[in-house]
């Protein structure tokens, strides 16, 4: 009813994403604002942009598995990998030399089979989840990674091999390529702009999937299951059914990250899905905010943008050199430090993360005059 | 049309409640009438199911027995089963008399058996239970209707019925006798006797005062029709919160009479503990309050922005004293703004009051009343300064609560308004006493002549009880009730009620009660509120245990003489409080001390603290 958005009649209106006037004209403006940058910022920064999206949907993914679902996982890069190989080899060129496999198949194959190739793998690697728990778990997974790291290093008919590499899959769906300038509904768009706006809209699509699973019975199961195993088994949680769902949806989104990621760089290289690839991921969480679909994203952005920011920096500190050897730091290890740096400060003072502040900051407002 | 010639000639029926519930049926079948809450969700109930049920009710107490002039008993919270209860009763011209919830065992008895009830429909198994403890007093009583089955259900008493099984019953005897209803409401008399409201009882046991059809019918009109407790008049767009007990007569005005003439929308709020809650989510537009409400809504505002942080604090500090200089204003005019208040309203409901007015649940409020008791004049003060247009109204039972109110615009604060158009009232030379006129007045107290013979003069006009005098020769200002007026050993009349509720308008103070009756000068017993009090001590680092441990306290006993000393300051000096004692225990219903309306037993007090006052005189 006009005015009064807490006179709940029906769970529909109750339980709506957008129950109030004021989320859907903020949401609304939200999104006009994110159609507008890419025609305003510079083409390497809306490149960027574009990553921070797709990177997005993988830190959704990581968040599904160890902040919702409470399952520490250190083999995130792994599941980047298989989509971001599946989608290559389904895509790539049958026709091309030195012996990659390729299958010259469209996007709107090579996607869903990407998450659903690295789905598989999460679904393998989940039967370990029932047994272990915490750091035991996160050891196992860190495991994953190294085992990962070496087939994508050995298995040269789909990856290329070690310092060759492949071509990464071309995002061309139905004849349109996201990669290629071109015109849509009659406004002509450069290769960033394009990718940007593929990458927005598999974020919005695939966000609004995650928290539509965080906030039905799945994701409360996932809760029980993070906040007290036990308590949530004798509460009728079976334990092994949702800790598969959450590898399952997490790979998925991991894999469909890794698909799309790689269409930005056109390239991939199989030393890329190391344990530092894991870790940026974990850093996302962490900043943005664990058990939040809106924390991973901006911590997404954050970690994306961060490099950027970083380079700007030896401008004005003098013993941080831009250059690979020289000065007492780099930038790449400043980068790495900071990651750390930042990783501890937030955990310590900001628990959850950048939404915390965010939350803090708006319940301030909507407890005003009170606080609380 | 041409055809109603050839119709059997139909007869003429007199406008009722029910007849007004049938129509508005009739004529907006889909319109929300009610709205209920229910596992989170605001229910709603269309004007169509609502005369449905009505009927459903009817048939079925028909079915059970009752007849045109039985009473049917309700005990329940505020829920739509007490409507239907109530209207179904009316439909079949019986009578309706309703308890208090919180009513204990021995006057469920006592008001069950004084008014021969024959059904009882009692909400779970704590009113099921208090009425079976009695039943033997009760010989007319022949059914036990329970609203929630849960507990009951495994009862089995004879007299015990579910709501379920009574519409059962009710349908089959509608398919059975269809026009039964229609019959009796064709038949409905002015002189029937549609509701037995039981007073308080501050004095003496509760009686029960008859209000006819003729009686509700004119209220309608001096109330809701004309504007008299909400102008411009109410009207379907209209959200109201039920949440003060139905049996008492301010709430049913509220509640099913405005709802039935006007239309408007009820909300019945969860539990009288969460109105706070329910009010922030209804957002009513016409809002009763009784003087304990506003004063608790009062300090809580109070103590949640003292437990604000810096900014907010200064804030709420800052439009304060703009709200305390716009109420200065509105006092003076009455009730208008100034071009200048204005402005700074504006400007206010901006930084402070827009959404301090929605988190009491107040912002699309038009019509705020104070009524019931007396309140202290500032504590409407505060309301007024913050943008809640407040107007105190006044009533009783035995008028059909038609007496006077304050008017938008029209807002004399310390007054209870003027007298509502088409009434008569006037002020008895020798006493003071209130007297009033009208087709409102009541048709006497329930199978007690005596008494409703005392309720009148010589010349029949209603006795009120209550002392008043003319303000500026339009507004009425009550000084007390006439049996509560204090004569101090010196000869000096004295309204104790007044230093009361000024001494009620600190949020630290919950219960005042003036002593002073011959004796040499005045005193008062005064109970601090918890609620406050302990967060004033928790600030002052004062460590306490329980209620009577915290009165106890040097510091609150200080804290309390400070009230005491500023209410004395704004006092003649005979009427200055020359002593105090803090009450060891939280007056309450179940002890006798208050009444189901938290109205003070004086005679109670006297015998109970009657050490603690000897004390002050020693």
């Amino acid at each position: 009813m006009r005015g009064r958005p807490l006179l709940y009649r029906s769970y529909e209106q109750d339980g709506g994403l957008l129950n109030t006037a004021a989320k859907r004209w903020w949401s609304a403006a939200l999104l006009a604002v994110l159609v507008w940058v890419p025609f305003q910022a510079s083409p390497d920064l809306v490149l960027l942009l574009a990553t921070a999206a797709i990177a997005a949907i993988g830190a959704i993914g990581l968040n599904i598995v160890t902040g919702y679902a409470g399952q520490v996982s250190l083999g995130h890069a792994f599941f980047l990998g298989v989509g971001a190989y599946t989608a290559a080899v389904l895509n790539g060129d049958p026709a091309a030399r030195s012996g990659v496999v390729g299958y010259g198949l469209d996007m709107w194959i090579w996607l869903p089979a990407a998450g659903l190739v690295a789905a598989a793998a999460g679904l393998l690697v989940a039967p370990i989840a029932f047994r272990l728990r915490g750091l035991y778990l996160a050891i196992v997974t860190l495991g994953l990674v190294f085992i990962g790291d070496h087939i994508f290093r050995e298995a040269e008919s789909l990856t290329g091999g070690v310092g060759v590499g492949r071509k990464a899959a071309a995002p061309e769906l139905f004849g349109f390529s996201f990669a290629e300038p071109g015109t849509i509904l009659g406004v002509p768009l450069a290769r960033d702009q394009g990718l940007y706006f593929m990458g927005l809209i598999a974020l919005v699509i695939m966000a609004l999937f995650a928290r539509n699973v965080a906030r039905s019975g799945v994701g409360r199961a996932f809760a029980a299951v993070r906040d007290r195993d036990i308590a949530a088994e004798v509460m009728g949680v079976s334990l092994r059914r949702y800790k598969i769902y959450a590898f399952v949806i997490s790979s998925f989104y991991a894999g469909i990250a890794g698909s799309l990621l790689y269409t930005i760089s056109r390239f991939l290289e199989p030393g890329t899905f190391g344990l530092l690839l894991s870790v940026q991921y974990i850093a996302m969480v962490l900043i943005g905010g664990p058990a939040t679909i809106s924390g991973s994203i901006m911590g997404a952005a954050f970690v994306t943008l961060l490099p950027r920011l970083i380079e700007e920096v030896p401008s004005f500190v003098p013993i941080i050199s831009g250059e690979a050897a020289g000065g007492f730091l780099t930038t790449q290890q400043l980068e790495q430090f900071l990651y750390g740096l930042l990783i501890v400060l937030f955990l310590i003072f900001e628990p959850r993360g950048m939404y915390g502040i965010w939350a803090r900051a708006r319940n301030y407002w909507k407890a005003w005059p009170f606080s609380y | 049309m041409s055809t109603t010639a050839l119709e059997e000639p139909r007869v003429r029926r007199i406008s009722t409640i029910v007849t007004r519930l049938e129509q508005h049926a009739s004529e907006t079948p889909e319109r929300v009438a009610l709205r209920t809450k229910d596992l989170g969700l605001w229910r709603e109930i269309t004007w169509g199911e609502y005369w449905d049920v009505v009927q459903a009710v009817g048939h079925g107490l028909l079915a059970l027995g009752v007849e045109p002039g039985d009473r049917v008993a309700v005990h329940s919270e505020n829920r739509p089963e007490w409507v239907y209860a109530d209207l179904g009763t009316s439909a079949i011209r019986a009578t309706t008399m309703g308890l208090y919830p919180t009513n204990p065992s021995a006057e469920v008895g006592y008001l069950l058996s004084d008014s021969g009830a024959k059904v009882l429909i009692a909400e779970d198994q704590e009113q099921v239970d208090k009425a079976l403890e009695v039943k033997d007093q009760l010989p007319e009583l022949n059914k036990i209707i329970y609203i929630e089955p849960r507990g009951v259900r495994n009862y089995d008493d004879p007299l015990l019925m579910s709501w379920d099984e009574l519409l059962a019953l009710g349908a089959a005897h509608r398919a059975a006798e269809p026009d039964a209803i229609d019959l009796l409401m064709d038949a409905a008399a002015p002189e029937d006797i549609l509701s037995l409201i039981y007073t308080s009882g501050t004095t003496g046991p509760p009686k029960g005062a008859m209000l006819s059809v003729r009686n509700v019918e004119f209220a309608i009109e001096a109330l809701v029709e004309q504007g008299g407790f909400a102008s411009p008049p109410p009207h379907a767009g209209d959200m109201l919160l039920s949440y003060l007990p139905l049996c008492h007569v301010a709430e049913r005005i509220f509640t099913v009479w405005f709802n039935l003439s006007a239309g408007t929308q009820v909300n019945f709020a969860e539990s009288i503990e969460t109105v706070q809650k329910d009010l922030h989510e209804v957002q009513p537009t016409i809002f009763l309050g009784v003087p304990r409400i506003w004063e608790k809504m009062h300090a809580g505002i109070h103590i949640r922005a003292r437990n604000a942080t810096l900014l907010k604090r200064l804030n709420f500090r800052f439009w304060m004293r703009i709200a305390d200089r716009i109420a200065d204003t509105l006092v003076a005019r009455e009730g208008n703004h100034t071009l200048g208040t204005r402005i700074l309203y504006g400007l206010g409901y901006l930084f402070l009051f827009r959404s301090l007015q929605d988190r009491i649940g107040l912002r699309k409020c038009r019509f705020a009343a104070s009524g019931a008791a007396p309140v202290g004049p500032e504590t409407l003060r505060f309301f007024m300064g913050i943008g809640v247009p407040m107007h105190e109204v006044y009533g009783m039972t035995e008028n059909s609560a038609v007496a006077t109110a304050n008017r938008p615009g029209h807002v004399k604060l310390g007054t209870v308004g003027e007298p509502h158009p088409g009434t008569e009232m006037r002020i008895d030379e020798a006493t003071g006493e209130i007297q009033s006129k009208h087709p409102g007045v009541f048709e006497g107290y329930w199978r007690d002549p005596d008494k409703t013979k005392e309720a009148f003069t010589e010349d029949g006009w209603l006795r009120t009880g209550d002392v008043g005098e003319w303000v500026d020769g339009t507004h009425m200002k009550i000084t007390d009730r006439l049996k509560d007026i204090v004569i101090t050993a010196g000869g000096k009349n004295v309204a104790p009620s007044e230093i009361e509720n000024a001494l009620k308008s600190s949020p630290y103070v919950k219960e005042a009660i003036v002593v002073g009756d011959r004796r040499p000068y005045l005193t008062a017993l005064i109970g601090i509120e918890l609620e406050t009090v302990g967060d004033w001590a928790e600030r002052k680092r004062i460590a306490y245990t329980t209620y009577a441990d915290l009165a106890e306290k040097e510091a609150v006993i200080e804290l309390i003489q400070g009230v005491v000393n500023e209410v004395n300051e704004g006092v003649a000096r005979v009427e200055g409080i020359k002593k105090f004692r803090m009450l060891r225990k939280e007056l309450d219903h179940e002890d006798g001390e208050l009444t189901a309306t938290q109205k003070v037993r004086r005679a109670a007090i006297a015998s109970q603290f009657g050490e603690l006052v000897e004390s002050m005189y020693r």
